[in-house]
């Protein structure tokens, strides 16, 4: 009977199909991203049960400061992914980012130990990580190479830039700016805990408060609308990346307080930075990533680890757990896309 | 009656005199060792080389062994994960932490937070004031040997490439300044300037593309006579790409004693040419007997030196064996 129906009226048909396949599928990945909030929240509470000394104040602010590094590199992220579109393959994406804090952080040790002041060091870590931002921004936005080919390039161009600088060594460094940083704490919280508080703040202020964040979701959601309505793309994405590139001095800063030095293997923690980054989407309802939601699954990770480690199972856990996370959220997002697309 | 009773007395307290005098000799072995209802934390930088994996498991064994529970943390060669370990892990408030090897510039600070916090705090191969014993080789011994064996092998002249990468790992700066030292005695043998450096990961590939650059720039046979690194991850490549080279007058020199190293100085045809090999799964477990010592109130030296075996050309077939036999008893190739 229906069969008929769709012989005869085929074009009416075929709409109400793709209009009940996009419900479904719009139902789909609500259902799946409740799936996902709510294995984030069975974890959560498996933790606080079974993990000893889990919901301590102090164990939660050391969370806080572990996760403060990760939190800003992975803001840098999201703000990228945000303006570039969250395609995973064309869309906005910055893997330099782990590396240029790396070189960041060769710069500002370097700067130090050869007895330049913080200021001076500071201001050239940061001048250094906007420079491989615009780099990037070069290489994207003014030769139209795909993102992920051209900072996949200027990783190289950062790590081997390290590499030069610091000879693969340990550059020890200390610095007045740096004991406040490792010592300083204000209302019983550290001094690195605040960092990442005031740098979220900050960050979900300009991106979800003001019109220029939101005309960075129009340019990165719907480039050509943003584009007719009068919106300079390329400038929204440069910014990105530029703005990314200071997310990774900043983070440089952080790093060598809480190591007393510029190390080798900063390039590690791309992995984190990116699954903080595409985590936070499942965080909001149109899949798109937010601060918010960065910020949400960057303490994720962090406490992943540490109720692990309370736990006492074995720490190589974490990584496939990580993995296997990354993987959900993107088949979620790509599951989300396809219904935007046959909407 | 009251005869029996004072036998009774008699027989008890020569009963009561013996269990002592067993107690007491029995206490003086390590067998008495216990860390029942203790937890040890155990931190390691990473474990992907021989070395650190076998210290690490023989650490772990060891604390199961005496009854205690482990909290056993890999940072998988990350100095970020190895210090968020080390943080969660004061909180924890372990009986003991063991921390086993990475940066000390890094790891300084935080082997303080720990004794700050008020817990013990053991080492292997790890020389920092902050431990309470550091359980390790005698590796002032090490490094001269090894350097002394080169510097014969070599006639007493010749050019040395160096790897010095990991100088800012103690037990690496003290095997580097003994072989400097034992060369200022031989001034026909010169460390090749730039020195090279050493990686990790991509150590052997690493290795094996700079000496193969060096062997190039240096083409006349006899330029160069060996090849040093401070462990012997490079040594491999080193020893590959001289054999590449059709160099064979270049000899390789390293120290730990894995097992694929200990097989190539036996091998004659090999240009491995000495290594000293140490036993990293010993010393992880002494450093827990050290720990338990401490513990049960008993005095603990600064450090504890587990022996260590140069193995070079002459004696590879006979002091080479042992070792081999104990890798493939632990599992590890």
């Amino acid at each position: 009977m229906s069969a008929t129906v769709l012989h005869t009226e085929a074009g009416v048909s075929d709409e109400k199909q793709a209009a009940a396949k996009s419900a479904g599928r719009r139902f789909g990945a609500l259902v799946v991203r409740l799936g996902a909030i709510a294995a984030f929240a069975a974890i959560m509470a498996y933790f606080v049960i079974f993990a000893p000394g889990f919901t301590s104040t102090f164990n939660l602010i050391n969370v806080v400061e572990q996760s403060a590094i990760l939190g800003v590199l992975a803001y840098g992220m999201t703000a990228v992914i945000i303006g570039g579109g969250s395609d995973v393959t064309e869309g906005g994406i910055d893997l330099s980012i782990a590396a240029n804090m790396g070189l960041c952080a060769a710069v500002y040790a370097t700067l130090l130990s050869m007895g330049y002041g913080d200021f001076l060091s500071v201001l050239a870590a940061i001048a250094v990580g906007m420079a491989v931002g615009a780099l990037n921004a070069l290489a994207v936005v003014g030769l139209g190479i795909l993102p992920l080919l051209a900072t996949l390039a200027v990783l190289n161009v950062a790590a081997g830039m390290e590499l030069t600088l610091t000879q693969n060594t340990v550059v020890g460094a200390s610095s007045p700016l740096l004991g406040v940083l490792v010592s300083g704490s204000f209302l019983g919280i550290s001094a690195l805990a605040w960092a990442l508080i005031v740098f979220s703040a900050i960050m979900i202020v300009i991106v979800h408060g003001t019109s220029f964040g939101l005309r960075l979701y129009a340019v990165g959601g719907h480039p050509e609308a943003a584009r007719a309505a009068g919106l300079s793309v390329p400038f929204y994405v440069s910014f990105t990346y530029v703005l990314s590139g200071f997310c990774a001095a900043v983070a440089s800063i952080l790093t060598v307080s809480r190591l007393s030095a510029s190390t080798p293997g900063s390039g590690e923690l791309l992995l984190s930075v990116l699954a903080a980054a595409l985590l936070g989407t499942v965080f909001s309802r149109r899949f798109v990533p937010t601060m918010g939601g960065t910020l949400l699954s960057v303490l994720f990770i962090g406490l992943l680890a540490n109720g692990f480690q309370l736990l006492n199972v074995s720490s190589y856990w974490v990584n496939g757990v990580q993995g296997a996370l990354i993987l959900l959220v993107v088949a979620i997002t790509s599951f989300a896309r396809g219904s935007e697309g046959s909407r | 009656m009251t005869r029996s009773m004072k036998g009774l007395v008699k027989a008890l307290a020569l009963g009561l005199a013996a269990a002592c005098s067993l107690a007491a000799i029995s206490g003086a072995t390590a067998e008495e060792l216990s860390l029942k209802g203790k937890r040890i934390g155990v931190s390691a930088i990473g474990t992907d080389h021989y070395w650190d994996l076998m210290a690490f498991r023989g650490i772990q064994d060891r604390v199961k062994e005496l009854g205690g529970e482990v909290i056993a943390l890999d940072a998988g060669r990350k100095d970020q994960q190895q210090i968020a370990q080390l943080q969660t892990l004061i909180a924890q408030k372990p009986d003991a932490i063991i921390e086993q090897l990475g940066n000390l510039e890094v790891l300084n600070p935080w082997l303080q937070k720990i004794r700050d916090a008020g817990i013990p705090l053991f080492t292997v191969d790890t020389a920092t004031p902050h431990a309470i014993n550091n359980t390790t080789s005698n590796n002032y011994n090490i490094g001269a040997e090894i350097a002394l064996q080169m510097v014969a092998d070599m006639g007493g002249k010749g050019n040395v490439l160096v790897f010095n990468g990991f100088y800012s790992v103690p037990v690496c700066k003290i095997r580097y300044d003994q072989l400097k030292y034992v060369l200022t005695s031989f001034p026909d043998v010169k460390i090749v300037e730039p020195e090279l450096r050493d990686v990790i990961p991509n150590t052997v590939q690493s290795a094996y593309s700079n000496v193969t650059d060096m062997l190039t720039k240096s083409p006349e046979k006899g330029s160069i006579g060996a090849v040093w690194a401070c462990w012997d991850v490079p040594q491999i490549g080193a020893t590959q790409a001289v054999e590449a080279a059709g160099r064979n007058e270049v000899k390789t020199y390293g120290i730990d004693g894995s097992p694929e190293v200990i097989k190539m100085v036996m091998d004659p045809k090999s240009s491995a040419g000495a290594v000293a090999a140490q036993q990293p799964y010993e010393i992880g477990k002494t450093s827990v007997d050290n720990a338990a010592k401490y513990l049960a109130g008993q005095k603990v030296p600064p450090f504890t030196f587990v022996p260590s075996v140069l193995i070079n050309k002459e004696n590879a077939a006979e002091k080479g064996k042992p070792f081999l036999d104990a890798a493939e008893k632990a599992g590890v190739k």
